[in-house]
């Protein structure tokens, strides 16, 4: 029995990937295959979902169709066409590593220590936690979750916040936000917290928006950026570029308008601080 | 571009910790799942061998009823499908004393409960008939004969099959997660989170798990040689031997 052990250990070991052969960098992938495949969300709305009429769409994917793509197709100088897949916070950095994606667009928060596996585009939204309560509940904001029970998404940044800065909350982790939710409806925990505009995005889409109630001070800082293959600076470069290129145009704020502006799937009103912070980003051409 | 693994993520700072907190939880579910699943598991079997067919009935109902049914979909009615039927303070307690345990506990216990009847009534089926005559002729009732003779040979019977179902069991046990027990998968995703190595997390549990179930067959390979009935089941060994 031993042996056969240590053979399945080997085994797992010799399986477990290592650095691939193949030299083609994305871009020569995109190049030859003409396909850009993005991981995106499908129950994050309004940056990637599932809509009424069946259609995988939202603030993300328009950013990757109308920014992002232009820019490699004119550095290529042949069409390209964009492929979705799904990927979830636990999947999308394996998901970039295995090549089976090239692209996370959706709701990545750029993090330090991600930032060791991966590599980001530009900031291009920024939000930050709260908490989803009852109308009514006595949580008003962080300081006052010591001893609640607390839901948060796992695999997200929330949960680590609030792990470290208020070891005495009652966290339950769900690896989804509809089950979350329902954990908050039911009573089974006390607050749901997740970046605020996915909050409003749930709000949006509850049955009865009227019974549910955002609050506190944003308690970290969450800048999205799209993620991609580590040390592929050309791929990365391009994706930059169609984003800069967008705010420059004025293009980013239409689209900001259609997703999140007052008739938007979820109204989220653009400060002037994070208008100038986006526009900060762009470098002169 | 290479993928670079750096192992040493698994017992740096916490998450060695947080490895062995999830196992400990894997285990606690798992036994409670299986202690729960053994004793359904054997008095539905025992029933759907009776010759009272209403006994029959319901316990074939709730076979067919639990096992045919995901266990994903099992986790979400125990734990928001059962608590608004509860009284309040039922309610309320249980919500402060992790709901989230017990219903992954008894989904688990209930679903593979209804998998382990079918094991334990072919194992009541393979005893010959004379046994039962022979335990009535000793002026025992139903009960009796179930309780003293039946099911203590028919439980030494299945222990390969329901060895197989134990490791269903512990490795169904992730499943979880989904309502926010912190069980031996939920942590490697953890670990995942604060050092964005999934790999190398992944891989950690894949290697776990593993190791608990050959753990577990291993032990239930010494039983089954302990608990053998010689004449009713044939070993090799003892063939051999």
């Amino acid at each position: 029995m031993h042996r056969v052990l240590a053979l399945l250990l080997l085994a797992a070991l010799a399986l477990a990937p290592t650095a691939p052969a193949w030299a083609e960098t994305t871009l020569e992938k995109i190049a030859r295959t003409g396909v850009l495949t993005i991981g995106t969300r499908t129950g994050s709305p309004p940056f990637a979902f599932i809509n009424r009429n069946n259609e995988w769409v939202g603030f993300s994917i328009d950013l990757v169709e109308q920014a992002v793509k232009p820019a490699i197709e004119r550095k290529l100088g042949r069409p390209i066409r964009v492929e979705k897949k799904e990927s979830t916070p636990p999947t999308r950095i394996p998901l970039l590593q295995s090549n089976a994606v090239d692209l996370i667009a959706g709701t990545m928060t750029h993090t330090r220590s991600r930032a060791e596996q991966v590599d980001f585009s530009i900031t291009f939204f920024v939000t930050g936690a709260q908490f989803l309560v009852k109308k009514g509940s006595p949580i008003r904001g962080i300081q006052d979750i010591a001893g609640k029970r607390i839901a948060a998404q796992q695999g997200s940044t929330n949960a680590r916040i609030i792990r470290e800065r208020v070891p005495a909350a009652q966290l339950r982790e769900f690896p989804d936000q509809p089950a979350a939710f329902q954990a908050l409806v039911q009573g089974q925990v006390d607050a749901y917290t997740n970046d605020g505009v996915q909050l409003a995005g749930l709000i949006a889409k509850a049955p009865n928006p009227g019974e549910w109630q955002i609050v506190g001070d944003f308690y970290s800082y969450e800048p999205y950026g799209m993620a991609m293959r580590k040390n592929e600076s050309d791929f990365r470069h391009l994706v930059n570029v169609g984003l800069m290129e967008a705010i420059e145009s004025g293009k980013y704020f239409e689209l900001y308008d259609k997703w999140f502006g007052p008739k938007g799937e979820v109204p989220y009103p653009l400060t002037p601080e994070v208008r100038r912070f986006l526009q900060m980003q762009v470098v002169p051409r | 571009m290479s993928l670079r693994l750096d192992w040493s993520v698994l017992w740096s700072g916490q998450t060695g910790g947080w490895l062995l907190q999830g196992l400990l939880v894997t285990l606690e579910l798992s036994a409670l799942g299986w202690a729960l699943a053994l004793a359904l598991g054997t008095l539905a079997g025992a029933l759907r061998t009776l010759e009272r067919a209403p006994l029959r009935a319901v316990a074939a109902a709730y076979v067919e009823f639990f096992r045919n049914v995901p266990l994903l979909v099992w986790m979400f009615f125990w734990y928001f499908g059962v608590p608004p039927f509860l009284p309040e303070t039922v309610r309320r307690w249980l919500f402060a004393h992790g709901a989230e345990f017990w219903a992954a506990a008894v989904a688990l216990g209930v679903y593979h409960g209804a998998r382990m009847a079918e094991v334990i009534r072919s194992g009541i089926r393979a005893i010959p008939r004379t046994q039962f005559e022979a335990a009535a002729a000793l002026g025992l009732s139903t009960a009796q004969v179930y309780r003293l003779v039946i099911v203590p040979v028919a439980l030494r019977l299945i222990v390969p099959p329901g060895t197989s179902e134990a490791l269903n069991l512990l490795k169904n046990s992730s499943v979880a997660l989904t309502i926010s027990v912190a069980e031996l998968t939920f942590q490697t995703r953890q670990i995942e989170t604060y050092t964005a190595r999934a790999l190398e997390a992944l891989t950690a549990g894949t290697l776990i798990y593993l190791g608990l179930c050959l753990g577990v067959s291993r032990l239930m390979a010494a039983v089954e040689r302990r608990v053998a009935i010689p004449g009713l089941i044939a070993r090799a060994g003892l063939e051999a031997g």
